[in-house]
């Protein structure tokens, strides 16, 4: 269970952050929410695809990590030492509450004592903590552009789902159903107007990065090839 | 007029109730594309009459009729009071003791289009009942949940649906829908005399508000008074009581005793001395109403009856009495003139059959629009003749849940029993039945038919009926249908750990809506 509170530089003054990817830290997940102004990088590495909020039904975008529920391929020795992170992961065990930083005390990268500390002698924060507060504005800055652009999108009807059927070297298939992709035909069909118009707002640059990402699955699949392989 | 012929381009309907505004839209967005050239669609509504509106029940073709009309599903939840039907539970129909109840759900047996499981159900010992062997939405049902979740997109499925509504709310929702979206003409006018050409077909209305209403095709919504193709083309009703004898119906509706209460996700329908109660869960409240012979009751008998089902319910307003004249039309399309809805006929809504109706005959109606007024006989012969087989598979089937019934402890009961009151097809369907039970290559194959086969399996096997298996015959598909079988239980196991409630969902429809996709 979280135990969320409000950071506070008294109570929290000696808190450290272990700010290495883990499995042990909370970091398998096979497919983690991004923003749109990380898809630049994002794209590097990953596919990109919508997936429905499984409470509400609302689509979001996300990152795919791995094929099967709770598989990070990029953890532990396939691992790309500069690959990079999703915020949602930077993030680690912060939220925001409103304006303020809150902490989840309850998260296992919390520690007493080592890792990245969040506040100096004086009380003020460090540059570890001044990133958070960096990674914690972008994402909430970076939600409202990603609901924007998905708004876009449904009322273009430029999304579809995409159902990956892959068949690994070990001879088993992952069937991975609930993604989300641009409807690539709708593209094509759309009204000149229309395209100038994502164009301009920086929509069309975001639609070819998820299409780009798309090749990240062939990519994806051999890693988890080699991972398959070394599970033998 | 080219070279004579007529062509029919102003189609007018006239009654504003759920068959109106459905036909509205059902022709309107079938010829979206002929409007700009001089086609109409116009539903003339009295301002004075007020609809009936107790039909609350559809089946699952409503969600491609309104998927087809263009309206969102999530929208259709908000502004009419929707809920969920899997399926209705009948209870005591068989034997009339406390625990005796079956499902008649909306999903087909398992495999039903590759294999018949009944003869396998029927000759293994297992103790399960027809329904849970076969489907698991009775299992779906008994817990209280729903047929999909937040994130299966509108109108798509994981367990088949259709839907408890509020007709009250329905009718205006589709008139903004089809007069807004669909370029449907409304007309609020009274309706005082009909105008008819020379060889009778019916060239106007004359109305108190707005003069004379011209059309080339006249659809009668009227209900029950069958303005136009009744009263004005003088076509006769046939009445079907002697085969259905319930003929009035006390509806009231009732409050649930706290907010969160479960919705139940299927229809109740729980007999009586001389008839049965339906029990509806809309999301705000339950509609509940007492269907009886008055022949073998009488008005107080049935209210107290209704009074006894409803015991501390909160009432939210008095009881209506409403007649039910079993039967329908001889014909539905006459001349110029086609009925829809209560114009043409109404039975029990013991299966709720009137609003399916209503869309298969208005579907009919858009997809054979005539060209001319010359081809439109032929058409109207094609209607009527598969409307008049529709209302008989009807009557067939609502007569069944009479006739198989081990109840004897009233007249009612006993008199549905007389050979008389059955109709000859449906004899000699049960005398067939006793030695092979319906499925395909038996006669309920027509495209579209109401109740196919898989119904009468539920409500056959749902009541006890036994039919003769030769154990020879199973051999060959035995292990088929063992697979199938066990699916059946691995499927109704997850389905019962991943569905939410009810309630929950459709609260979560208000709140955040289903996706298009």
């Amino acid at each position: 269970m979280a135990n969320i509170t409000v950071l506070n530089s008294e109570t929290h003054r000696d808190l450290g952050v272990k700010t290495d990817p883990s499995a042990k830290y909370g970091d398998a997940v096979r497919f983690v929410s991004v923003v749109v102004s990380e898809f630049g990088f994002l794209t590097l590495h990953y596919p990109l695809f919508f997936s429905k909020d499984a409470n509400t039904g609302t689509f979001y975008c996300g990152a795919m990590l791995g094929f099967d529920d709770g598989e990070n391929l990029f953890l532990g020795t396939d691992a790309v030492a500069d690959a990079y992170r999703p915020l949602n992961l930077q993030r680690g065990p912060f939220y925001a509450a409103g304006t303020e930083l809150a902490v989840d005390l309850d998260h296992p990268r919390l520690t007493k004592s080592g890792g990245q500390g969040l506040f100096n002698e004086s009380g003020a924060p460090t540059s570890y903590l001044e990133n958070i507060m960096a990674t914690m504005r972008e994402l909430t800055a970076g939600a409202a552009a990603t609901n924007a652009f998905i708004d876009v999108l449904m009322t273009a009807k430029l999304i579809e789902p995409i159902e990956l059927d892959i068949a690994f070297d070990d001879g088993t298939r992952r069937d991975v159903v609930g993604l989300y992709t641009i409807s690539q035909d709708t593209l094509a069909a759309l009204p000149d107007q229309m395209i100038v118009e994502l164009f301009r707002r920086g929509h069309l640059k975001l639609i070819y990065l998820m299409i780009a990402s798309l090749k990240q699955v062939n990519v994806l699949a051999q890693r988890k090839n080699r991972a398959l392989l070394d599970a033998r | 007029m080219v070279n004579g012929v007529q062509p029919i381009k102003n189609i007018v309907i006239v009654g504003g109730g759920t068959a109106g505004w459905l036909t509205a839209g059902i022709i309107a967005a079938r010829h979206q594309g002929r409007l700009k050239s001089g086609f109409t669609v116009t539903l003339v509504e009295s301002p004075t009459i007020n609809i009936i509106g107790v039909g609350e029940g559809t089946w699952p073709t409503m969600r491609t009729t309104l998927a087809k009309i263009g309206v969102s599903e999530t929208e259709f939840f908000r502004h009419c009071d929707v809920a969920f039907k899997q399926g209705a539970k009948f209870a005591k129909w068989t034997t009339g003791a406390p625990d005796d109840a079956y499902y008649h759900p909306l999903m087909m047996p398992q495999g039903f289009t590759q294999m018949n499981l009944a003869p396998h159900w029927l000759s293994a010992q297992h103790g399960r009942t027809f329904c849970d062997a076969v489907s698991p939405q009775g299992a779906l049902c008994e817990d209280g949940l729903a047929p999909k979740t937040i994130a299966t997109p509108e109108y798509d499925a994981l367990a088949n649906y259709a839907y408890h509504l509020d007709a009250g709310k329905f009718a205006p929702f589709l008139q903004k829908h089809c007069t807004e979206k669909l370029g449907v003409r409304h007309v609020l006018a009274d309706v005082i005399a009909v105008n008819q050409t020379e060889s009778g077909d019916i060239k106007s209305l004359l109305t108190r508000e707005v003069g004379e209403v011209d059309g080339d095709l006249f659809v009668d919504c009227t209900g029950f008074s069958s303005l136009l193709l009744g009263k004005t083309l003088g076509v006769g009703f046939k009445d079907c009581s002697d085969v259905l004898f319930c003929d009035t119906a006390l509806a009231v509706q009732v409050d649930y005793d706290r907010e969160d209460a479960p919705i139940a996700s299927h229809t109740i329908s729980t007999a009586q001395s001389a008839g049965w109660i339906w029990d509806i869960g809309l999301p705000t409240r339950r509609g509940v109403g007492h269907v009886y012979s008055s022949h073998h009751i009488s008005e107080d008998q049935a209210h107290d009856e209704l009074m006894r089902y409803v015991g501390n319910g909160h009432q939210r307003n008095t009881v209506r009495k409403i007649p039910i004249r079993s039967g329908h039309r001889e014909l539905f399309w006459k001349r110029n003139c086609v009925a829809v809805g209560l114009a043409a006929g109404f039975l029990e809504p013991l299966e709720a059959s009137a609003i399916v109706l209503v869309e298969l005959s208005a579907k009919l109606i858009a997809e054979q629009m005539p060209a001319n007024r010359e081809v439109m006989d032929i058409i109207a012969a094609r209607f009527n003749e598969t409307t008049r087989y529709r209302w008989g598979r009807i009557i067939d089937f609502l007569k069944l849940h009479y006739i198989l019934t081990k109840r004897t402890d009233t007249a009612f009961w006993r008199d549905n029993l007389a050979p008389a009151s059955i109709p000859d097809r449906l004899k000699n369907l049960l005398k067939l039945w006793k030695y092979q039970s319906p499925w395909f290559f038996d006669e309920f194959d027509r495209l579209e038919e109401v109740f196919p086969a898989a119904s009468y399996q539920y409500v056959l096997y749902g009541m006890g009926f036994r039919t003769e298996v030769e154990p020879d015959e199973n051999a060959l598909s035995a292990l088929h249908a063992t697979r199938l079988l066990s699916e059946n239980v691995t499927l109704t196991r997850k389905m019962r750990a991943q569905l939410p409630k009810n309630r929950d969902l459709i609260g979560k429809i208000r709140d955040y809506g289903l996706q298009p996709i």
